[in-house]
């Protein structure tokens, strides 16, 4: 009896222990993952632009100067405008971007082709190129069709290439069961059909998961739009931001930190959807 | 079947021929008929100019301003002038070929003179200009090339660029006058020596305990230091016209004298001088009173200012005590703390910033009276004052005199090392930034890597010689 | 092409094949016949801007050229559709049945041939703004572009020129060397680094006892959402001297480090590794947290009855089913880190190391090929190397992906 007990106690103080030891690690993990970010936005509300006025981490007086700044001194760093470019691009790449590579998935998932099996392997080494070396060549093409200064260049090019990277995408469509599929056909649906009417309700995890990724990449790249877009008005935020001069730290974390809340809210709001999209589309690659 | 075969013989005949023809017909056609003179001298009217102007000038107002007045000049012709709105560094030779460069550039004598290898830029009929005369042989060097035995002239000086110390007066010791004025001349010796200077750090750092500082450089950022070399007898291309890129003589002479200078510059600073961290924290640290002196280039005085108000004074109290000066003299011995052989002029890198006018343009000779126009007297005169630039116009320098007639004095007299016009320009600056900072972490980290005359020699031949790979090895 | 096609009256389609005939040779007689020619020549008049003259620009003039051989590509595509169209027809007539009417037929392209019209738009995007590219940068492996050598210059053919080079040259080799093994190395460890922390981090968020799972789940997603050139600005200002590191450093009374300084070589290289796992893992563990919600809960309860630790739970259970769940994104993790450009990019540029030839001790192979080709301007060079690398790793990525089971027992789960 007694030593039941004693068991007993021992099994909850350890539990107890687990638990414990378990909110630390978190704990820790949280503030590695926090800190950066918390140290950006408090510099972000930094009174002085510079960053070289903090004590250690921390700035000296709070203001909310830097983003004030941000959208009225619009002469040589128009954030407002570069704002509304990046959002565009970024949209119109997500829109695109998300199309074809679904369709290139769901084919490659669904459809037994001839040359299937080596597009598949073409595309696993092809995405290994380093692909710095091909600016130059995207920069020259570019030229000559006439795209340099467009937007529209840049969101050809970002949805242009985003089918090379369907094989998540794919995983995930593997993993729907054919019989679906079957039974859609037997009622004398076309594969067109199918796709759109049974197979596309299904994968909004997926769908959730290929636009965020081909949404963020825009938004964050600056060789690219570097390279295309030379006229300042049609920059986008993360070339603005790195022309920013080394003196205005507080003026760059301003400008971070609105271009990363959209990214976190969509995120949050999507997380779900994430989880199972990436998972479901692992298992399968 | 039977049908289909002769077809399908017929049909790639009929497409290779396509092909094949009109490949052929492109590869004779190349007959180029010569160019005419591009300067006719004919001002081309209804056109809108495209200006590439640097950031300062923008932000300032004062391209606002040159525009303006430009534009109101040639309304009659129909000449508009308007900002190109690129980046201030955009590269012409990607740019331009495919008609997206400006039409009329500002940059520094380096950039402009990259161009002419692939004849990006025009060589100008300097003669035909207001400001011809008015600008001195030196500067209109900066953009002059030899080519098959003709001098052609490619770029408008508008302004000296050369470092210049910063110090704020406020912060000299109270004494200098009895303590640190030693020829009596009422100018304190910290800003007329480097020895002076030295000393002076030195015992603000041991006082003050490592809390504040004398003098304080980001020593890695070659564009400052290598004049210490160069002081010395370093150099950084050969050849008469300093362009030989073959001859690297970074270990010319006495240059190792130089490298132990910035040693023990490094001394009396902290481990951020290994570092660019002194480029950015200067503004703010001069302003908090941190550091007493810098050097850097006289077109950043604004964020000087800015961080003084930032810090709580006044722009009065700012502009009054934040100075600026030629930078001081060596001692001849190359030793900081041996003043016995007396003092020499410190030479220094420097450049030539002006106008160009791209080779794509489609209005040469509308761009050329922008030109004429943008360096006229008054245009000129403008820049200097809302910019604090130093004009490379004559008749401007002897009105204001000062610090700018003695930076276009150290021009002519070659205490300013131009930044050489080619392009392996742009190979030197990662070698050079590499050694220095690690000969300034030598003496601060207490190692003796760098100590002897031998070692810092030897470095800068591996320098030069890493300098030399990088332009050579994989051209040959 | 569409004569076939109009000679049995079938006028909508036919006329069709006409109409993309004629744009093709309309093509070929204005630019595609000269850039194909192009491609081989890469010009013969040099181009002077100074006289008006525009000569010829060797390096558009190949990828123009490049552009006419995939024109010409899709055009020996189209007419073998249509051949075979033809012949399709003409069995039918031959056979006296009713053939295919254009309605059925594109009908067909939504049902049968679904596949064929819903790639068509990809395949030729990525032929354009991927392919093309890559067989740019691979013939120029085998030019002399480069150096002084460009345009206005001529670009010329120089065969395997630039190989020998790389071979001959003494620098090159013991610099290749030292910087692949390296990368390697950092190949190997970051990926094993973001791989188990985030897998832990998953089990850690997992655990029963955890409450408010979405919340602790937040901060690793902050780190995600924040683009990936801020966050290397931010950490190289923090590790430098002048940074907050330092600051407390030396507040404590300490000598400032020099965490990435010129002669840093590990203490780079493992902050390195620390913030290629801060912006990783967080992808990592949302992936692993997907995974193990699709565990199957009966194994473990299983276990527990036999008296198994949580230890041996995890070796048995957990860490076999999320590797096999998991190789896919470990090859292309592993070919991400292997590229991974950006990292020491921002954290350590404009530094060169001694005996290195032209790089630092932290370079990759990438920002090695990034110093010569881009900042150096040796395209060729650059591309040699590249594509040498290239062939090596696709050569073992293949490999380790035909013989994964995922690749294998691709339609087990069907």
């Amino acid at each position: 009896m007694n030593k039941a007990k004693a068991k007993v106690v021992k099994s909850k103080s350890k539990k107890v222990l687990n638990v414990l030891i378990t909110y630390c690690i978190l704990i820790v993990v949280a503030f590695i993952f926090f800190f950066p970010c918390l140290w950006l936005i408090l510099a972000s509300f930094s009174k002085s632009g510079s960053i070289y006025s903090f004590d250690g981490f921390f700035p000296k007086e709070y203001g909310i100067d830097a983003f004030k700044t941000l959208f009225t001194d619009t002469v040589m760093y128009n954030y407002p405008k570069w704002f509304l470019n990046t959002l565009f691009i970024s949209v119109m790449s997500c829109i695109f971007g998300t199309l074809l590579t679904i369709l290139t998935a769901y084919c490659m998932s669904r459809f037994r082709f001839k040359s299937r099996k080596k597009l598949m392997k073409a595309t696993l080494v092809l995405g290994m190129f380093p692909s710095f070396m091909g600016t130059i060549a995207v920069y020259l093409l570019m030229t000559q069709f006439n795209l340099i200064n467009q937007q529209w260049g840049l969101i050809l090019i970002y949805s242009g290439t985003a089918p090379m990277g369907y094989m998540v995408q794919k995983g995930f469509f593997d993993t729907i069961p054919y019989s679906i599929d079957e039974a859609a056909r037997i009622d004398g649906a076309s594969n067109f059909t199918v796709f759109v009417k049974f197979i596309l309700p299904l994968s909004k995890p997926i769908l959730v998961y290929t636009a965020l990724t081909s949404f963020t990449w825009p938004w964050s790249d600056f060789i690219l739009p570097k390279m295309l877009l030379q006229n300042r008005d049609l920059w986008t935020v993360a070339v603005g931001l790195m022309s920013l001069g080394e003196t205005e730290f507080a003026r760059f974390a301003a400008g971070s930190i609105i271009i990363a809340i959209p990214i976190i809210i969509l995120y949050f709001c999507l997380v779900k959807y994430m989880i199972n999209g990436m998972s479901a589309g692992a298992v399968k690659e | 079947m039977k049908k289909i075969l002769p077809a399908l013989i017929a049909h790639i005949a009929i497409i290779l021929a396509v092909i094949i023809a009109f490949g052929v017909m492109s590869v004779v056609r190349k007959t180029y008929a010569g160019g005419a003179e591009k300067f006719t001298g004919e001002l081309e009217r209804n056109v809108t100019l495209h200006i590439l102007e640097n950031n300062t000038a923008k932000e300032q107002g004062y391209l606002e301003e040159l525009l303006n007045a430009f534009n109101e000049k040639y309304k009659e012709y129909g000449i508009k002038a308007v900002d190109a709105n690129v980046d201030q560094f955009n590269d012409l030779e990607q740019s331009g070929p495919f008609g997206y460069g400006p039409d009329v550039l500002y940059q520094a004598n380096d950039a402009v003179m990259k161009y002419v290898d692939g004849h990006h830029i025009l060589p100008l009929p300097i003669e035909q200009l207001d400001c011809y005369e008015h600008i001195s042989e030196n500067a209109w060097d900066a953009y002059t090339t030899t080519i098959s035995e003709q001098e052609y002239v490619f770029g408008v000086p508008v302004n000296i660029q050369q470092p210049l110390l910063f110090y704020r007066d406020d912060l000299l010791p109270d004494n200098w006058e009895t303590e640190w004025d030693d020829d009596k001349n009422g100018v304190p010796d910290m800003i007329e020596n480097w020895s002076a200077l030295y000393r002076y750090s030195k015992q603000v750092k041991q006082q003050s305990n490592g809390k504040k500082y004398g003098y304080m450089q980001s020593l890695l950022d070659s564009y400052f230091s290598s004049g210490y070399l160069f002081s010395f007898g370093g150099y950084l291309f050969g050849g008469e016209d300093g362009t030989d890129t073959y001859d690297i003589g970074l270990a010319n002479g006495d240059s190792y004298k130089g490298a132990k200078i910035i040693r023990q510059l490094a001394s009396v600073m902290n481990m951020e001088c290994t570092e660019f961290t002194i480029s950015d924290n200067r503004y703010t640290r001069l302003a908090s009173g941190t550091y007493f002196a810098t050097m850097t280039t006289p077109d950043v005085y604004t964020m000087f200012i800015r961080e003084m108000v930032n810090a709580g004074y006044t722009e009065e109290y700012a502009k009054e005590h934040v100075k600026m000066v030629n930078v001081p003299k060596l001692p001849v011995s190359g030793d900081l703390e041996d003043e016995s052989q007396g003092f020499m002029d410190m030479t220094v890198m420097g450049g030539v910033n002006g106008y160009a006018i791209s080779s794509y343009t489609k209005y040469p000779n509308a761009s050329l009276e922008f030109v004429n126009f943008a360096t006229s007297y008054d245009m000129v005169k403008k820049r200097n004052q809302i910019l604090g630039i130093s004009p490379a116009r004559k008749d401007i320098i002897e009105e204001i005199g000062g610090l700018d007639k003695i930076i276009n004095e150290n021009l002519d007299s070659g205490s300013i090392y131009v930044m050489p016009s080619v392009c392996a320009t742009s190979q030197i600056w990662s070698p050079m930034e590499t050694f220095f900072s690690l000969i300034a972490g030598d003496i601060l980290e207490g190692k003796s890597a760098y100590a002897t005359d031998e070692s810092l020699k030897k470095g800068l031949e591996g320098v030069s010689k890493n300098i030399y790979d990088a332009i050579h090895t994989l051209a040959g | 092409m569409g004569l076939g096609q109009l000679l049995y009256k079938q006028w909508t389609k036919g006329s069709m094949f006409i109409l993309l005939q004629v744009a093709f040779i309309l093509y070929f007689v204005f630019t595609g016949g000269a850039d194909l020619f192009g491609l081989f020549t890469l010009g013969q008049v040099k181009g002077d801007a100074w006289f008006g003259i525009a000569g010829d620009n060797s390096v558009v003039m190949m990828l123009m050229g490049i552009f006419a051989v995939i024109m010409i590509m899709f055009y020996i595509a189209i007419y073998i559709v249509n051949v075979k169209d033809v012949y399709a027809t003409q069995c039918a007539e031959d056979t006296l049945k009713e053939p295919l009417s254009f309605k059925s037929q594109a009908a067909s392209l939504l049902d049968k041939n679904f596949h064929k019209t819903a790639l068509t738009l990809p395949i030729i995007g990525v032929c354009i703004f991927s392919i093309l590219p890559i067989v740019f940068m691979i013939l120029i492996a085998f030019t002399n572009y480069g150096g002084t050598t460009v345009p206005p210059e001529l670009v010329d053919w120089v065969g395997f020129e630039n190989f020998g080079k790389i071979l001959t040259l003494g620098q090159f080799a013991p610099t290749f060397f030292k910087i692949f093994g390296w990368n390697l190395m950092w190949a190997v460890l970051s990926t094993a680094i973001n791989f188990f922390a985030g897998i832990g981090l998953a089990l850690l968020l997992n655990k029963a006892c955890v409450k408010c799972k979405a919340i602790w789940r937040a901060f690793p997603i902050l780190a995600y959402a924040i683009p990936g050139f801020i966050t290397l600005l931010g950490f190289k200002f923090m590790f430098s001297y002048g940074g907050p590191i330092n600051y407390y450093i030396q507040q404590g009374g300490g000598d400032a480090i020099g965490f990435l300084a010129v002669n840093s070589k590990w203490t780079a290289r493992l902050i390195g590794l620390g913030v290629n796992a801060w912006i990783s893992v967080p992808s990592i563990m949302l992936l692993a947290t997907g995974i193990l919600s699709n565990l199957n809960n009966d194994l473990y309860e299983a276990a527990r009855v036999d008296g198994a630790s949580a230890w041996r739970q995890f070796i048995k259970i957990t860490l076999p089913y999320v590797l096999f769940a998991t190789t896919p994104v470990l090859i292309t993790q592993f070919i991400n880190n292997f590229n991974n450009f950006g990292i020491f990019y921002f954290l350590r540029d404009g530094v060169i190391s001694d005996s290195y030839f032209l790089a630092n001790n932290t370079d990759l192979l990438i920002n090695w090929l990034y110093r010569i080709s881009i900042d150096n301007n040796y395209y060729s060079i650059g591309a040699a190397i590249s594509l040498i690398i290239f062939i090596v790793t696709s050569i073992i990525s293949l490999t380790v992906y035909i013989l994964s089971p995922s690749y294998k027992q691709e339609e087990t789960f069907r």
